[in-house]
C-alpha cells in the first residue's frame, strides 16, 4: 500500500480556454498527467481541450501538493464546482494577450469563489507575447491588489513554481486571519448569471 | 438528408425501436451536441452532451488505469433511472436515458446497432 505521511494540499488551477491550465499543470507534476483532453470540434485555436479535469502532484518542501486543472469552457461548469470542493487555493491562469476573454476569467473566478471562498492568485501567462497585459494591468482590471498577480510562463517550471509559492504564502497568511480576499466581502449570489452572460 | 438529420433519424429509430427509452443524444467526444432526440423537456443537451463527455473520459482513464482496456461504455444507475454512454468508434458519444427497470440487455444490443449506423453516417 502507498499512503504519504503528511496530508497533500488541493490546489485548484483554473481560468478561460487556452490561458495555460493543462500546460501548467504538466509543467510542475512530477508523475505523468491524468490529463482528459480531447480534439475539439470548434474553433478555439487550438487543437485539443479539457473535458474532465488534469490532475498533477509534486513535492514542495517535503509537502506534498495536488494539482488540480480545470476545464476552460462554461458547459464544464458543473467541474469548476466539483473540482473546488476542499480546495485550499485557486490560480486562476488568464492569458495576457487575450484581452476578450478576461470576462470569461472574472466569471470563473466568481463562479469558484462564491461558491466555495479560498485565497486566490492571478497568474498571467504568454508575458512573451506581443501586446500582452502585465500584472499591474490585470490586477486594475479584476480589481484586485497587486500582490495579487503574477506574470508567468506555463511553459517553464521555475516560473510556473513561482505562482504556486505566491498562492501558498497566501494560504498561510490567510489561515492565521489575515485573509482580504475582495471576493469574500461582496455578497456575490450563488446563480451562474455572470457566467452566461460572458459566453 | 444532411448528416444532422440522417443521426436525428436512427436516434427517433433507437427511441421507437425501444419505447421505454426516455431520450438519446450524440455528443462530440469535446462535449458538443450534435443531434438529440429527448423526451424529458426540462434537460439541457448542451450541458448533458458537456456531462457525457467528461463521464467518458473519466471512465477511458479509469479503464486504462484499471486494466479493463480500452473503454466501450459507461453506465450510471440512480434511483429513477439508467443512463448508458457509449463511445462510438472513439470519435462520438451516444448517451442513452431509460428507466430503473429497463431490460439493460435489450439497450445495450440495441444501441451497439445504433452505434454502427451512426459510424456508417458519421
Ligand atoms: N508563448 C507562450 N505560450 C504559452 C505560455 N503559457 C502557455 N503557453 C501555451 O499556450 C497553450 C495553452 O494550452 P493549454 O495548456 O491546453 O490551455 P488550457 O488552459 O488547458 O485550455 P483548455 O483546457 O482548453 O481550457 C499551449 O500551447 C502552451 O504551450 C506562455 O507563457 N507563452
Ligand atoms: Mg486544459
Amino acid at each position: 500500500m502507498k499512503h504519504s505521511a503528511v496530508t497533500p494540499l488541493k490546489l485548484i488551477i483554473s481560468g478561460p480556454v487556452g490561458a495555460g491550465k493543462t500546460t501548467f499543470v504538466s509543467t510542475l507534476s512530477e508523475d505523468p498527467v491524468v490529463n482528459s483532453d480531447e480534439q475539439t470540434t470548434e474553433e478555439i485555436g487550438k487543437t485539443h481541450t479539457t473535458v474532465a479535469l488534469d490532475f498533477g502532484r509534486f513535492v514542495l518542501q517535503g509537502r506534498p501538493l495536488h494539482l488540480f486543472g480545470t476545464p476552460g469552457q462554461s458547459r464544464f461548469d458543473f467541474m469548476w464546482e466539483i473540482l473546488s470542493e476542499g480546495a485550499l487555493g485557486l490560480l486562476l491562469l488568464v492569458a495576457g494577450d487575450r484581452p476578450a476573454d478576461f470576462p470569461q476569467a472574472l466569471s470563473i473566478l466568481r463562479f469558484i469563489t462564491s461558491r466555495n471562498p479560498m485565497p486566490f492568485i492571478i497568474a498571467v501567462t504568454r508575458q512573451d507575447s506581443k501586446g500582452a497585459w502585465g500584472p499591474e494591468k490585470i490586477a486594475g482590471y479584476f480589481a484586485v491588489p497587486t500582490t495579487r498577480v503574477i506574470g508567468i510562463d506555463a511553459r517553464n517550471a521555475q516560473s510556473s513554481l513561482g505562482a504556486v509559492t505566491c498562492l501558498l504564502s497566501l494560504i498561510e497568511g490567510s489561515t492565521s486571519g489575515n485573509s482580504r480576499n475582495p471576493f469574500h466581502s461582496t455578497s456575490h449570489s450563488t446563480s451562474n448569471s455572470n457566467v452566461k452572460e460572458s459566453t | 438528408m444532411s448528416k444532422q438529420e440522417q443521426i436525428q433519424v436512427v436516434l427517433a429509430g433507437l427511441n421507437a425501436a425501444v419505447p421505454e427509452i426516455k431520450g438519446s443524444l450524440l455528443a462530440s467526444l469535446d462535449g458538443m451536441p450534435i443531434a438529440y432526440a429527448l423526451k424529458v423537456g426540462t434537460v439541457d443537451p448542451a450541458r448533458i452532451a458537456a456531462m457525457t463527455a467528461t463521464a467518458l473520459s473519466v471512465g477511458k482513464r479509469t479503464s486504462e488505469s484499471l486494466g479493463a482496456g480500452t473503454l466501450q461504455e459507461v453506465h450510471f444507475a440512480g434511483t429513477e433511472g439508467r443512463i448508458f454512454v457509449y463511445t462510438v468508434a472513439g470519435r462520438a458519444a451516444l448517451t442513452v436515458v431509460t428507466p430503473m427497470d429497463t431490460n439493460v440487455g435489450l439497450i445495450g444490443l440495441e444501441a451497439r446497432d445504433m452505434v454502427n449506423k451512426l459510424l456508417a453516417i458519421i
